[in-house]
């Protein structure tokens, strides 16, 4: 899809309201030459040397009238122009946004949060000004047809005189887009790293402040602002040395008329009115002249900014940038569609047969797993840091899209990972969860109307109802940014409590245990398996967890090294036996006689 | 909202624009010198009508600026030839004015973001608790983008416009006497009348960027949780407040645009108003025989001018109004004082380091104590095993060692100073901490290890990585030191993530470490072979290990155990271990009870 196809796909999604800008911009353009022909009016009547129409008064009144439209339409095309560009780029950045929640959620995104959200803001916010620009263009242009038609009817080589320059613009317009278009993606860069660096560092607050390094860190943020400086400035003064090309174009232009016309009101068949009414077209010329150009060097901008732009859908066509969606702004907001089950959704048996996915640019990631996970049991993935263990947990449920294999639920090949593994198939609890900046119940409940939730449920279930006690406002506690008023341990719970409410058919847990200590952890364990029925997969290092397993996946360097219950994998498995003994063999040595040697009998 | 008053423009100007005199200086005499351009070249057009119209024949005596030609037509191809050189020198001189506009624009408010971004990050942790990185930009960025017309273009081209107002008025009044009073009236009505609007929209501005600004936050931290949102179903629900944020910013969006018509309608007006009295004056003048043609013309010229300054001024007057809004929160941010103030810089000791609570007693707000009379002392050199549930105090223990937070009684001291005493900078020098959340930059592997500090060697990096067994992870990276971690560590494993931030800790020479819960996230095999570090950074080092996990805390030689921000206990480990009815003895026996499990 070329860049003017997306921009004639964003004015077919509102084309009244485009054509109503359209209609009043140019209404305006129009009302805004009254003054000129009012002016020629004038000098015709004080010099005698036309047939007089009007009296001085009548002149002033038709000035007042034109005057009064013009307020008007400027009103219109105000509130038209704001609503017209706001829709199109919320549909542009409801599509963006809701492609970009449809990607593999644990997949980076092609840039920092900060970078991206420059490419939300600003890079869109340009696309929005180009149709302020197109509609104004439009204006200009059919007033300037009409002003051109009055100069031609005047005098027509006075008048052709006057259009050699908009030649010339043309010219060096096409001659510089390039350089245009240069300068302004360097800016874009170097201002988008700027903010993303912003966000970087004010995400990292504390551990720039425990460091003691605030120095160093805001003199990266000066080099950075240095760095855009200059790329701003380059910007900057060559657009302006364009925009005075196109002035000093209509200068000579008009300094030619100057020479051209001084016989003809010698001879006074281009009387003073006529000269009044050029001198002020040839302004008004100017306007569309250099808006003319501008739109050309903008258009190539806009260009940059809908590839910047596209590069948040991860090389998915960009359609969907500009694809006809609701875009609810008459204030009425899209329902959540209730998520029912049906027989087909429970879970009997889950197979996964040769899983695999490698991280972009590196030699980690999980190669051929096969696995198979029967209602009601209980799967632990263990293994030393980097085996992919959460890797595995990821590529299941399409947070990370897999290279290889297949995974069948109840049978039944899943098509669309990332679609499927959401409840009430599966919930997942991250190592390191995400939560929001809104009170503890809405990032339980995610949506689900509290009526038809179970929360106290949930939140036993995740051992929280204590944490709720010490919160002053209990669920309508506010999180804060990324729930840090939360400690870590309260985080994972939450995120669990979350995973809970959703009772879905399988559990999924990325080391829960992390954030708990083990008293909490013990009951958490004791209460997952009291749910009925409940089918866990967990990553875990814990002895609790692994001495509950049905059965165990020892993970080594992204394959399954062993997987079988714990009794047989200590007798037969070496790396199990390290991790076993890795972790709790010297608390018991260290801790003397208080400390029994755990017994190793199942 | 907050409307900026007249002194606050005044400190920003005198803080940030006093440093580039010279170049402000230069900048206004070539804004001086286009106003003159601008103000002679419509005297060229009469000179050219009149000399054209009426060969000569009614020339007043005051308006001619050039002797009478002897040959007409080669007059008038001076006179026009004049004119263009006349504009293309006034582009120029306008081409040279952006660049130094800009130039000093960028570098104020440059000084201004770097100034602000410095003053918040040293805010104690209470500011950055309540505000997303999405919002920091607005206000770190944004509001100052805002400002920077205030410094390029708004100070020196307000001035300069008014100057050309001026100047036009003061030109008319050359010619006639009455229609230069009555321009004068005129010219300070649409000044009233502009001022009248100013006011009118910063309202409608401030709610407008404050909806931006929420939607911003709201964009950021929905985009760095899209794994959560997926996993748990909830992409409906997210883009439902989505939809919500958008409609909330139309309906200020287009209170605003109504705002901006309200200006033009103001400045078309008096536009219109300007015109309609230079033709009455003209034509009831030059009935009187007391102007010529020409001067009507040049009234109508100087008239049309003044609209140009007007409209320059109406949309300083809406930058202003934007700049005013970020003044406003700029002036806003930088009055808040971190309850954190840097003490007078009595020096924490070398060495291993002291540790003592003197009575602590402290709380987040008002309503919940999180530690109550905590007191205890940690002799150097010695290691304190901190245990307890999450949420009983230990994080807090360790945040006041760092001063992130000062207690609300009693004190805390390093080596025998009082942290309030110590200067911020040396005492986080002294204290090293890994925490279990390691926050990255998008930047280089080395960057990230000295937050951008240039002047430590590559060789302490390598040195520190390899006393930290990584030297075969260093190995693996494709570049070395210069690999580059993608955004928020993403490319890492949360292990990975943390070893970086041993590292940091043992580029620092510390004189206490704290390990918060530091090898919770390490499997038991990576654990391992980190200890023989952990050992080497506790080597002659004070050293406090907040952990909920029994096996980390093996290495102290004392134990505390804290419940409810109390101490409940707080021995050496051997004999707490061996005393039966000790809280720690219990704990061992719990964790034990549950490996039997």
């Amino acid at each position: 899809m070329k860049d003017w196809q997306i921009v004639l796909q964003l004015i077919r999604f509102r084309p009244g309201l485009f054509g109503i800008t359209v209609l009043f911009a140019t209404l305006g353009q129009l009302a805004q030459q009254a003054p000129a022909l009012v002016t020629r009016e004038f000098f015709n009547i004080l010099t005698d040397s036309a047939p007089v129409r009007f009296d001085l008064w009548a002149l002033v009144a038709l000035l007042a009238a034109s005057g009064l439209a013009e307020i008007v339409v400027r009103f219109g095309v105000s509130w038209t122009r704001a609503t017209f560009q706001f829709t199109v780029m919320a549909l542009m950045r409801l599509n963006v946004f809701r492609h970009v929640l449809k990607q593999p959620g644990a997949r980076p995104m092609p840039t920092s949060p900060g970078e991206s959200i420059s490419r939300f803001g600003g890079d869109l916010d340009e696309i929005g000004m180009f149709f302020r620009l197109l509609e104004m263009l439009v204006g200009h242009f059919i007033a300037s047809l009409v002003a051109v038609y009055i100069m031609v009817s005047i005098n027509p080589l006075i008048a052709v005189v006057a259009f050699m320059p908009l030649l010339l613009v043309a010219l060096i317009a096409n001659l510089t887009h390039q350089r245009v278009q240069h300068y302004r993606r360097v800016r874009r860069r170097a201002a988008a790293r700027v903010v993303g660096f912003v966000a970087e560092t004010f995400g990292a607050a504390q551990s720039v402040k425990v460091a003691g390094r605030e120095e160093p860190v805001i003199s990266e943020f000066q080099r950075l602002n240095e760095v855009r400086r200059v790329a701003a400035l380059k910007d900057r003064v060559f657009e302006e040395v364009q925009r005075s090309t196109y002035y000093n174009a209509v200068n000579i232009g008009t300094g030619i008329v100057l020479i051209l016309s001084a016989s003809a009101m010698r001879e006074g068949s281009f009387t003073l009115g006529d000269f009044a009414l050029f001198v002020f077209y040839l302004e008004r010329m100017t306007q569309f002249m250099r808006m003319f150009g501008f739109s050309l060097s903008r258009y190539k901008q806009i260009g940059i900014s809908i590839d910047r732009v596209e590069w948040l859908l991860g090389g998915a066509p960009r359609q969907i940038m500009v694809e006809h969606n609701p875009v609810w702004l008459d204030g009425k907001l899209p329902g959540i569609p209730k998520v029912s089950v049906g027989e087909d959704d429970r879970l009997h048996a889950l197979e996964i047969e040769g899983l695999s996915y490698q991280h972009p640019g590196s030699q980690n990631g999980i190669d051929n797993i096969n696995l198979r996970l029967e209602r009601g049991t209980f799967t632990v993935v263990t293994g030393r840091i980097g085996a992919g263990k959460t890797t595995l947990l990821r590529t299941l449920q399409g947070l990370l899209p897999p290279d290889r294999g297949e995974i069948r639920w109840n049978g039944e090949p899943v098509e669309h990972l990332a679609e499927f593994f959401v409840p009430p198939h599966t919930a997942y609890t991250p190592q390191v969860p995400r939560l929001f900046s809104d009170p503890l119940r809405d990032n339980i409940l995610m949506g689900i109307p509290e009526k038809e939730a179970d929360v106290p449920e949930a939140i036993r279930s995740a051992v929280m109802e204590r944490d709720l006690k010490e919160l002053d406002e209990g669920l309508d506690t506010l999180v804060g940014p990324r729930g840090v008023r939360l400690s870590g341990g309260q985080m994972q719970r939450t995120a669990a409590s979350r995973m809970f409410v959703r009772e879905p058919e399988l559990l999924i847990f990325d080391d829960l245990s992390s954030a708990l200590d083990v008293e909490t952890e013990r009951r958490l364990w004791s209460r997952v398996f009291s749910r009925d029925g409940a089918t866990c997969l967990a990553v875990s290092h814990r002895k609790a967890a692994l001495r509950r397993a049905d059965q165990i996946i020892v993970m080594k360097d992204g394959h399954i090294h062993a997987q079988g219950r714990l009794e047989d994998l200590l007798q037969h498995c070496s790396e199990m036996q390290r991790l076993w003994e890795g972790d709790f063999s010297e608390e018991a040595r260290k801790g003397n006689g208080a400390a029994p040697q755990p017994a190793t009998t199942t | 909202m907050i409307v900026p008053r007249l002194e606050q423009y005044r400190h920003i100007l005198r803080e940030y624009m006093l440093p580039w005199r010279s170049r402000v200086l230069l900048l206004a005499l070539m804004l001086f010198t286009s106003i003159g351009l601008q103000l002679f070249n419509p005297q060229i057009l009469r000179l050219f009508i009149d000399t054209a119209v009426d060969s000569g024949n009614n020339l007043s005596p005051g308006a001619t600026l050039w002797p009478a030609p002897d040959n007409t037509m080669n007059q008038l191809l001076m006179v026009a030839l004049l004119f263009i050189v006349v504009a293309i020198l006034q582009q120029l001189v306008a081409v040279g004015a952006v660049y130094f506009g800009e130039d000093v624009g960028w570098k104020a408010t440059n000084k201004l973001r770097s100034d602000l971004a410095d003053h918040c990050l040293r805010l104690d942790m209470s500011f950055h608790h309540k505000r997303t990185p999405g919002e920091m930009i607005e206000r770190v960025d944004s509001d100052v983008t805002q400002i920077a017309n205030f410094f390029s273009q708004f100070v020196v081209i307000i001035l300069a416009n008014i100057l050309l107002l001026a100047g036009v008025v003061a030109m008319i009044f050359r010619e006639n006497t009455t229609t230069g009073v009555i321009m004068g009236v005129y010219a300070l009505f649409t000044l009233w009348a502009l001022n009248a609007v100013r006011s009118l929209a910063i309202p409608a501005w401030g709610s407008a960027r404050e909806a931006s600004a929420s939607f911003y936050g709201f964009l950021e931290e929905q985009l760095s949780g899209t794994e959560d949102t997926r996993s748990s179903g909830a992409v409906p629900w997210t883009m439902r407040n989505f939809t919500r944020l958008m409609y909330f910013r139309l309906r200020s969006e287009q209170k605003a645009s109504i705002m901006n018509a309200a200006i033009f309608g103001v400045v078309a007006f008096c536009a219109i108003l300007g015109l309609g009295i230079s033709l009455v004056a003209g034509y009831l003048l030059y009935n009187e025989g007391l102007i010529t043609l020409g001067t009507i013309f040049l009234f109508v010229t100087y008239t049309h001018i003044l609209v140009r300054p007007m409209r320059e001024l109406t949309m300083q007057v809406q930058e202003l109004q934007k700049a005013g809004a970020g003044i406003g929160r700029v002036i806003e941010l930088l009055n808040i004082k971190t309850k954190i103030e840097d003490g007078p810089g009595v020096p924490v000791p070398d060495g291993p380091l002291d540790v003592r609570f003197d009575d602590v007693t402290f709380a987040y707000n008002d309503t919940e104590v999180v530690l109550q009379n905590v007191d205890f002392q940690l002799e150097p050199g010695k290691v304190l095993g901190l245990l307890g549930r999450t949420g009983s105090g230990k994080t807090t223990i360790s945040r006041l060692l760092f001063r992130l937070y000062d207690p609300v009684e009693g004190s805390v001291r390093l080596g025998g100073t009082d942290l309030r005493e110590a200067s911020l900078q040396q005492l986080r020098q002294r204290v090293g901490i890994v925490t279990q959340d390691v926050q990255l930059f998008r930047a280089s592997v080395r960057d990230n290890l000295t937050f951008f500090d240039d002047s430590i060697p590559d060789e302490r990096i390598h040195e520190a990585i390899h006393d930290l067994g990584l030297g075969p992870w260093l190995a693996q990276l494709p570049e070395g030191l210069d690999t580059r971690i993608e955004s928020g560590g993403r490319g890492l494993s949360a292990g990975e993530a943390q070893l970086l931030a041993f590292t940091r800790v043992f580029l620092k020479d510390p004189g206490l470490v704290i390990l918060d819960e530091a090898s919770s996230r390490l499997d038991p095999l990576t654990e391992h072979r980190i200890e023989r570090a952990i050992d080497k950074l506790l080597h002659r080092r004070s050293g406090i290990i907040v952990a909920h996990r029994l096996a980390t805390v093996q290495r102290s030689d004392e134990i505390m155990v804290i419940e409810h921000g109390h101490i409940i206990e707080h021995d050496n480990r051997a004999r707490l271990a061996a005393d039966p009815d000790s809280r720690f003895a219990h704990l061992l026996r719990i964790g034990l009870e549950e490996a039997l499990a």
